[in-house]
């Protein structure tokens, strides 16, 4: 009898809700990102909540209220303002690009509201000093310092160094923390910089940038992108056959799974530094929630780096919901600050334990590199959860059939 | 200096058809004083038509252009007939305000349905001669676009001819240089602003063709050349067809040679800097007639 009673308020009370804000681009130029990003939230939410939801805040379901940015830092503040306050969430996620998520913490510490940031590498947004900023990307300054890092390791494995390398990105905040990040590293493993550009966010032809890295006789490209300018790029780069040892991308863009169905052969033996990638064993999880993820998506889309990060994320911030046990965002900011996860979906982020420094940043944080071998993305750096041995340099577009 | 020669044939080919683009807005401004800002929609439509059209018809773009150019004829001709006609009878002004409101609307609209019918993916064309390049020199020529450039210079010097010899095209002059003059002259105007629309719109649908074997197409691509066209339009001389097409070729240039100097995000405001300045020097544009 007590029994039934105690059955009978415990479904009363799971019919209560944690609200949590998400800023995503969900139209505009990036809007298929956003989407992208959405399904991984939308998949670990639903995950969490048939497993009975928060079970400090007796079985609460998560519940995510989505807002659109379109890729603009100023309807991103507008956006998490509106969330806090309007919404009323506990929590914000988000806000993929660099700049949208810079502007939008300012806000959410403003109004003391933890804000976690599953895939923006901007070294600023976690070097404010701010409370409620927390990271769980490698900062994109780092990013460079893991491509060097590459470049020299796959100097020492094939015998053939490169000297002189470019780094062709796209002008915003994310890409020029890469160019910065390479101007910075590249000189400590004595490699030269033949080509620093950074071309517009709008540009209509590749065909002038694309000259100029064949001009520059460059042995590794380092290119960032985000979709669009990443299929013209590569698309040109094939017609104009440049033929450096490697071109090493950096995730966004050449992550997109609509990358590869649009290029199709055009991206065989591409380098990718990335977060992570679907062959990854570091944990069986892994593979078992890349498939059940691809089985309840509509599209069958396997995980990218950003929906995983996005996916992971989802779980920090459930952990983080039941560490605090509270409605109250100074104690759920609290409860990030103390977290140290070292199991459950949360760990489909290639590194153990994630937990975050005094600046919020996750300590730990590292990249892989991938490389697009018949169409798939196998990791071939580092060589701890390397799954292949990479091909390097890689064939002439002339010798390709 | 061999890398200059390529940059600017490159730059040459794909000016071409920024020229070709803005084609379309150059005439309808030209003639109807309207300012379609459905432009690069209407482009955007062009090439998802191609690209359905070749998905499910196996039909080669350059032979779907044809189609492509058809289809939009009529969009545009009747877009003219249903929508902005009775707003011009009604306001009995030559450029009222709500049909900016108007193409806004429709630009709005199609980019919208885009959306919903087709997704924000991204797409490709994928053809025998996609990626096919030709090696003169050493240096690249790419298949499609030189294709592209050659046809749209076949088509603007048919339009000029269509516009100086047949009576509907000096019709159609006639009425760009003084609307009540034509009108009192026994010009059925608003039959000329229709054909004008349905000439614009199909230009831009030979243009989507020729872009889509080597770009990729979303329902956001016009975006990308609007503004460029606006600046072709300008430069070239309001209303000027071969204007447009020559302006087209040199802010192609420029974007090209200048790239090869400077930092690429510095050529885009170079492409300003060259225009702001040449208005200066001459208002009316490269062809533009001035007026009394």
């Amino acid at each position: 009898m007590i029994w039934f009673v105690f059955l009978g308020s415990s479904l009363a009370y799971s019919q209560d809700e944690v609200k949590v804000g998400v800023l995503i681009p969900l139209s505009g130029a990036r809007a298929v990102i956003g989407e992208n990003l959405q399904m991984a939230h939308d998949f670990a939410v639903k995950e969490i909540n048939e497993a009975g939801g928060v079970k400090s805040l007796k079985g609460a379901k998560i519940k995510l209220i989505y807002a659109d940015t379109r890729g603009d830092a100023k309807i991103g503040m507008s956006e998490a303002e509106r969330l806090i306050l309007r919404e009323g969430v506990v929590a914000i996620m988000g806000a993929f690009e660099s700049s949208v998520s810079y502007t939008s913490t300012e806000v959410a510490e403003k109004y003391q509201v933890p804000y976690l940031v599953p895939n923006s590498l901007m070294d600023a947004i976690t070097e404010r000093g701010f409370k409620y900023t927390f990271r769980v990307e490698r900062k994109g300054s780092l990013w460079a310092k893991d491509q060097i890092d590459f470049i020299a390791d796959m100097a020492k494995q094939s015998g053939r160094a490169a000297k002189k390398i470019g780094v062709v990105y796209e002008n915003t905040d994310m890409g020029q923390a890469i160019a910065k990040g390479v101007r910075k590293w590249a000189p400590e493993k004595k490699l030269s910089i033949g080509l620093d550009e950074g071309y517009p966010a709008r540009t209509s032809d590749m065909s002038p940038v694309v000259l100029k890295m064949k001009g520059a006789n460059l042995d590794v490209i380092i290119l960032n992108s985000y979709i669009a300018d990443a299929i013209l790029l590569i698309r040109t780069i094939a017609d104009q056959r440049v033929n450096p040892m490697a071109f090493l991308g950096s995730s966004s863009g050449y992550s997109d799974p609509s990358f590869i169905r649009e290029v199709g052969k055009l991206a065989e033996y591409f380098f990718d530094l990335t977060e992570w990638s679907t062959d990854l064993k570091h944990t069986p999880l892994v593979q078992e929630k890349n498939a059940a993820y691809k089985k309840w998506n509509k599209d069958h889309r396997d995980f990218n780096g950003g929906a995983a990060f996005c996916y992971a994320s989802t779980y920090i911030l459930y952990e983080a919901l039941e560490k605090a046990g509270s409605y109250d965002p100074k104690k759920i900011r609290d409860a990030f600050a103390q977290i140290k996860i070292t199991k459950g979906p949360a760990m489909l982020i290639p590194w153990t334990p994630i937990e975050f420094d005094g600046e919020g940043q996750a300590k730990g944080a590292r990249m892989i590199v991938v490389q697009y071998r018949d169409g798939q993305r196998r990791t071939v750096w580092p060589p701890e959860v390397a799954m292949i041995k990479p091909v390097w340099p890689v064939p002439k577009w002339e010798d390709r059939k | 200096m061999f890398s200059l020669i390529e940059a600017t044939i490159g730059g040459i080919l794909m000016g071409g058809l920024y020229g070709f683009i803005a084609v379309s807005l150059s005439l309808i401004f030209g003639v109807a004083k309207i300012v379609n800002f459905a432009h690069g929609a209407l482009l955007m439509v062009a090439m998802f038509f191609v690209y359905w059209i070749l998905l499910l018809l196996k039909i080669d773009p350059y032979l779907a252009a044809l189609l492509a150019a058809a289809f939009l004829f009529f969009f545009g001709y009747f877009f003219q007939n249903f929508f902005i006609e009775p707003i011009l009878k009604r306001e009995k002004e030559t450029a009222p305000l709500t049909v900016i409101l108007l193409t806004s609307g429709l630009m709005l609209m199609l980019e919208n349905i885009a959306l919903l019918l087709f997704g924000a993916d991204y797409r490709m064309v994928k053809t025998s001669y996609t990626g096919k390049s030709w090696s003169v020199g050493g240096m690249m020529i790419i298949q499609p676009r030189m294709i592209g450039f050659l046809l749209s210079l076949i088509l603007v010097f048919l339009l000029e001819l269509y516009l100086r010899k047949t009576n509907l095209g000096r019709a159609i002059r006639a009425t760009s240089q003084d609307r009540e003059a034509a009108r009192l002259m026994g010009i059925d105007d608003y039959r000329v602003y229709k054909i004008v629309f349905g000439i614009g719109t199909t230009m831009l649908g030979f243009a989507g063709s020729f872009l889509s074997p080597f770009y990729y197409i979303h329902p956001a691509i016009g975006e990308i050349f609007v503004l460029k066209s606006f600046v072709i339009v300008v430069l070239g001389g309001l209303g000027s067809i071969s204007g447009a097409l020559l302006a087209g070729i040199i802010v192609g240039v420029i974007e090209s040679l200048g790239a090869q100097f400077m930092n690429s995000a510095m050529t885009e405001s170079l492409i300003f800097i060259i225009f702001i300045a040449f208005l200066v020097v001459k208002p009316t544009g490269l062809l533009g007639k001035r007026r009394e």
